[in-house]
């Protein structure tokens, strides 16, 4: 099922062409990575699929609805991870976690914030701790498990693992890929090309707010990095 | 359905949850009932300071004429040394907004010479005072109170993105009303009951009538609800936080100290007043020449506005009562225009700043609160009035017995009559 749809997507930011006409789609139990360098268009097109940047031509679809027209029900069914996910320094992990799933009204009991916790590999001792005092990749753990919390149809990953160690990077990719098996739809932006070889069924090579590229694994074969990287260099 | 588990309170429980976590929120409630109970406490002080003047200037002035009565022997020299308290006593809502008091005279000890000179014989205890007004709750609500607010809210939006949670926020809200709307209304209950409560308590402990306690709290509360609403609004322009606190306390500038200052300056100059010292030097020449004109001319004046005094042969050319009181109300009558003219300015000037308060927010509440308080210009000037009339009650007392020549019989003074100072 399509659950992620750029339909000739333009997107004008500061009175300049920030997307220009991209057509791709993501679909249920799929991970999608856009590469990019800086200014590719990669955040914009997450912004614009959350509705906070309106298409200039063409459009977007999120399990069918149009953005534009429905923006809260998209919002509904997305979970969106920024990079460098800025949580509530002045609380804890669990106290983050409640505040931000109570305001998506997403009920969940203690244990299945435990399992989310333990499933980002977060450290039970750091749980009660305030987030003033981690370090950024227990940050962006906290924020992958409020994404799982949310437990929506679809991930918007902005960066997802930037600040992340190599091991925490590993556990991650099998995090989404695990979440990617049960149904979910996930769009990711990234820099890392050979993290999303790994990782990715489809990669899509943005340039100046177009798609210059796009890439697929096969059933045998992940994506080849060289190939992605070589493609990327040339692009950049 | 447990009424505690519905979406609305749960909602409402998450956020007072999360602002109750924000120290920022707490500084400003801890500021706020500072400055309140001290505003408060200020304005107590002052009051009770007033009350025991009252108070001490009644017994002094009660002793005085009590010791001084001895001497009298006649009605004009009853009259002239007999002194008569006068006051505008404090409402019991005066300790929040002091008003006028500062700077208006709200005791008079008069005599039955010419009044408008005793009237504008100014007894300002510090003159300072008049220039920088006290810090009593009216200004504190008034003009620091939404600085304070605009403190809390203005970065409300710009802080979140700044921090880089905007979007993410904003995507996970299930409804976009329970957040920036509620934040903002959760801060500024939590500082406006912070401002209020030692307000109310000290209605409380003063006597003050639940009404005027609940008026008080409504003006506060609707202009607290006007300056949430600017910060909102003015929050949600999608700029930095130094362009919104700058726009934001631009126009704290521009409705609390631009346009009252200007509007002042305009209405001083639009309705031109005599000053109360010209009525005093007026009155003051008008009584000494009378002592050296013909006395007819004194008593013709003073006749054609009395006439039921018209029988009365003055004694020439020996010193008489009855012609000196009548050059002191000739006195009065020589400066009545000048008089009028500076009361009905005033309540114009008064009724104009009014009209122009309305563009002012500050302005309004704090005129709002001295009305409720009595501390206004148009309660300082019904206390002038009052006194006017007082001191014709006086004449009216006097009169009979100086022109008729009845003797002089002390019982009688139990019948002066009374300032009623409320």
């Amino acid at each position: 099922m399509m659950m992620l749809q750029a339909d000739s997507l333009h997107i004008k930011r500061a009175n300049r062409a920030a997307l220009n006409g991209i057509n791709f789609h993501v679909n249920s139990g799929e991970i999608y990575a856009l590469l990019g360098g800086n200014g590719a268009g990669k955040s914009t097109t997450l912004l614009s699929f959350l509705g906070f940047l309106k298409p200039s031509q063409g459009q977007v679809r999120v399990k069918g609805i149009e953005v534009k027209s429905n923006i809260a029900a998209a919002r509904k069914v997305m979970t969106y991870l920024p990079e460098s996910a800025s949580l509530y320094d002045h609380m804890n992990a669990y106290e983050n976690l409640k505040y931000f799933l109570q305001l998506a009204k997403r009920h969940v009991t203690e244990s299945d914030i435990q399992h989310a916790l333990n499933r980002v590999s977060l450290n039970q001792d750091s749980w009660k701790i305030k987030l003033r005092d981690y370090s950024k990749g227990m940050r962006q753990k906290v924020a992958i498990a409020l994404s799982i919390l949310r437990d929506t149809d679809i991930l918007l990953l902005d960066e997802p693992t930037s600040g992340l160690d190599p091991a925490a990077i590993d556990e991650f990719h099998a995090l989404i890929r695990d979440l990617a098996n049960n149904g979910k739809a996930i769009l990711m932006v990234t820099h890392d090309v050979y993290g999303a070889c790994q990782v990715a069924e489809r990669i899509g090579l943005l340039r100046d707010g177009q798609l210059v590229g796009e890439f697929s694994s096969h059933s045998d074969a992940p994506i080849d990095p060289q190939i992605v990287h070589s493609a990327f260099l040339r692009n950049k | 359905m447990n009424p505690l588990e519905t979406p609305f309170i749960k909602t409402i429980r998450r956020e007072i949850a999360f602002t109750a976590r924000d120290h920022t929120v707490w500084f400003w409630m801890i500021i706020v009932t500072c400055l309140s109970v001290l505003s408060v406490a200020f304005g107590q002080a002052e009051i009770k300071h007033q009350h025991v003047q009252i108070q001490s200037l009644v017994q002094a002035n009660e002793a005085s004429n009590t010791l001084e009565s001895s001497k009298w022997n006649d009605w004009g020299s009853a009259a002239f040394y007999h002194y008569h308290m006068t006051y505008d006593a404090p409402s019991d809502f005066a300790f929040a907004a002091l008003g006028q008091r500062d700077n208006q005279p709200w005791k008079h000890r008069i005599r039955m010479l010419a009044l408008e000179g005793q009237i504008y014989e100014r007894d300002v205890s510090n003159p300072s005072i008049t220039i920088i007004g006290r810090f009593d709750f009216s200004f504190l609500a008034a003009f620091v109170f939404p600085l304070i607010l605009i403190m809390l809210l203005y970065d409300l939006r710009a802080s979140e993105i700044k921090a880089g949670r905007y979007h993410l926020l904003v995507s996970s809200v299930s409804h976009i009303a329970s957040l920036w709307p509620l934040r903002t209304i959760l801060r500024t209950t939590a500082v406006l009951l912070c401002l209020l409560v030692p307000m109310i308590f000290a209605g409380a402990i003063n006597g003050t009538s639940l009404s005027t306690l609940l008026q008080a709290s409504i003006m506060v509360l609707l202009f607290t609800l006007f300056w949430s609403v600017v910060c909102y609004i003015v929050s949600a322009w999608r700029q930095s936080s130094a362009i919104i606190l700058t726009t934001l306390v631009g126009l704290w500038v521009v409705t609390a100290v631009v346009l009252p200052a200007g509007a002042k300056v305009a209405i001083d100059k639009a309705v031109p007043l005599p000053s109360g010292a010209d009525i005093l030097l007026h009155q003051r020449e008008t009584v000494n020449d009378a002592w050296d004109i013909p006395k007819e001319i004194t008593m013709n004046n003073f006749l054609q506005r009395h006439p039921k005094w018209a029988n009365y042969q003055p004694k020439p050319p020996s010193f008489d009562w009855p012609w000196y009181y009548a050059f002191q109300q000739v006195g009065d009558q020589a400066t009545e225009n000048l008089s009028t003219a500076y009361r009905n300015g005033r309540l114009q000037r008064d009724r104009i700043a009014g009209w122009v308060s309305l563009i002012a927010p500050s302005s309004l509440l704090e005129r709002s609160l001295q009305s409720l308080a009595n501390t206004g210009t148009a309660a300082s000037i019904d206390y002038e009035d009052r006194v006017r009339i007082y001191h014709s009650k006086l004449r009216e007392f006097y009169y009979p017995k100086l022109f008729r020549h009845e003797p002089y019989d002390k019982t009688h003074l139990n019948k002066v009559p009374r300032f009623n100072g409320r």
